[in-house]
């Protein structure tokens, strides 16, 4: 039960671990610095995720990307494309809509929710 | 990608790298690019982690658990599905150069020698005309291009395999333990021993001669004619058990796997090509009329068994043989 449990929070937490990556990314910031911020914020997240997730985001032009190498350490910093500036509103206003829903639903009965928005 | 000094890092760090980027596809830039990230975050991580400078192996070990499967991350930082992998660009060119080399080769042997060379069903056919050159050249290109496509072909059915079963690459790892390969090595001793010693007495009818029984082997020739492939088959099988046992998956232990898959294949597509697997014409006194259908209905399950054992050494060779190519790319 506990491994069913941890599963499904680990697959809750990658889906809104997106939206945290993009909300933080309004600074600039390299994976690992990244992966200790969301874990600071309590949502700790597999590195083997986040940078899989971090290249698809900035495919789909909502992150750019560059190398800094002055440090002892060549590092890759992202940040919010135009693009990503443009999208994260849009997609905070849909996290509030759906964080609401689950919120009505986990907070009455669901039978109860379901039989109001029908007779609307 | 620019270029950067890179500092030394422990072994376990560049084979986990290693990993990775067999399983990343993309053009070689990007492969570095996503490399470096992660080398980058692996040691980052691995420097905050050491308190005193000094680098242990269960620190090295726990960052890596910590960053994941290095084949699942690498596919999940550069995927893709073309037909030949960009890492695996080399191994293709390879295998083609291979079966081109052999393909050739057995082709002006066939011409030399003036007949057809190979075994059922496998036969490769003389060049019509050698001292004409053109010929000669369009025979060359004729055997290039269907070694080209073959082995596309084979690239293109395990890449898509790969892809329906979504097979994780960490699953192609022959994972074995010393005491297990023993006791499948003793086993195909054992078997051994029954085919070439024992077989007409455990496969045999006794039918009445006179005061007492006669004994009839019921083995026909399609076992006996193709022993010496059979005996090939088996001690390449246990020699290749003794290699995991002694060495676990190494490419050598590898190619010696794929080696006896592709013997134990070539014994059984032979042994199913002489059909006559079960012999019951000395058994036709007893059996009378019947033994013929009795016989024939012997030899096709047998035909059947030994097709669905070729099919399943055929997968696992081609699985060993992928596992060696991700290993080599």
């Amino acid at each position: 039960m506990s491994s069913l449990f941890d599963k499904i929070g680990a697959e809750l937490r990658r889906g809104l671990v997106q939206i945290a990556a993009l909300s933080l990314l309004r600074e600039r910031l390299y994976g690992y610095q990244l992966v200790k911020v969301l874990a600071a914020s309590g949502l700790e997240t597999e590195e083997g995720t986040l940078y899989p997730l971090l290249r698809r985001l900035e495919k789909q032009g909502l992150l750019t990307s560059e190398w800094d190498t002055q440090g002892s350490r060549p590092r890759k910093y992202y940040r919010l494309s135009d693009d990503g500036i443009d999208a994260l509103p849009r997609l905070e206003a849909l996290w509030s809509e759906i964080s609401e829903a689950v919120g009505v639903i986990l907070q009455s009965d669901g039978l109860v929710a379901l039989a109001e928005a029908n007779s609307k | 990608m620019k270029s950067v000094d890179r500092s030394p890092q422990p072994e376990a760090v560049q084979k986990w790298l290693d990993a990775a980027a067999t399983a990343m596809s993309g053009a070689a830039s990007k492969r570095r690019d996503a490399l470096l990230e992660l080398e980058s975050a692996i040691l980052e991580n691995i420097d905050e982690r050491t308190a005193d400078g000094v680098v242990t192996d269960e620190l090295v070990n726990d960052v890596l658990q910590r960053m994941g499967d290095p084949e699942e991350v690498g596919g999940s930082m550069l995927p893709g599905s073309p037909l030949i992998p960009a890492h695996q660009t080399r191994t293709f060119v390879f295998h083609v150069m291979a079966v081109f080399a052999v393909h050739f080769f057995l082709a002006v042997g066939a011409t030399l020698a003036g007949r057809s060379l190979g075994v059922p069903p496998l036969r490769i056919a003389p060049i019509a005309d050698p001292k004409n050159v053109l010929e000669l050249v369009a025979h060359a290109l004729g055997v290039l291009f269907l070694d080209v496509g073959l082995v596309l072909a084979t690239y293109a059915v395990l890449s898509r395999v790969g892809r329906i079963f979504r097979v994780p690459q960490s699953a192609l790892r022959v994972t074995t333990t010393p005491r297990r390969c023993i006791e499948v090595a003793i086993f195909l001793a054992l078997v051994f021993i029954v085919v070439n010693f024992l077989r007409d007495n455990l496969l045999a009818m006794y039918v009445p001669d006179g005061d007492g029984v006669r004994q009839v082997p019921l083995v026909g020739p399609g076992i006996a004619d193709n022993l010496v492939w059979f005996n090939v088959w088996i001690g390449l099988s246990i020699a290749r058990e003794l290699g995991y046992a002694a060495w676990a998956e190494r490419r050598h232990t590898l190619a010696l796997d794929i080696i006896a898959g592709a013997a134990g294949l070539f014994c059984l597509l032979r042994i199913v090509a002489t059909k006559n697997l079960v012999d019951l014409s000395g058994a036709r006194e007893s059996l009378g009329a019947s033994a013929d259908s009795v016989g024939g209905l012997l030899n096709l399950v047998f035909v059947l068994l030994a097709l669905g054992a070729a099919a399943l050494i055929a997968a696992r060779t081609v699985q060993r043989a992928y596992r060696l190519a991700l290993l080599r790319g």
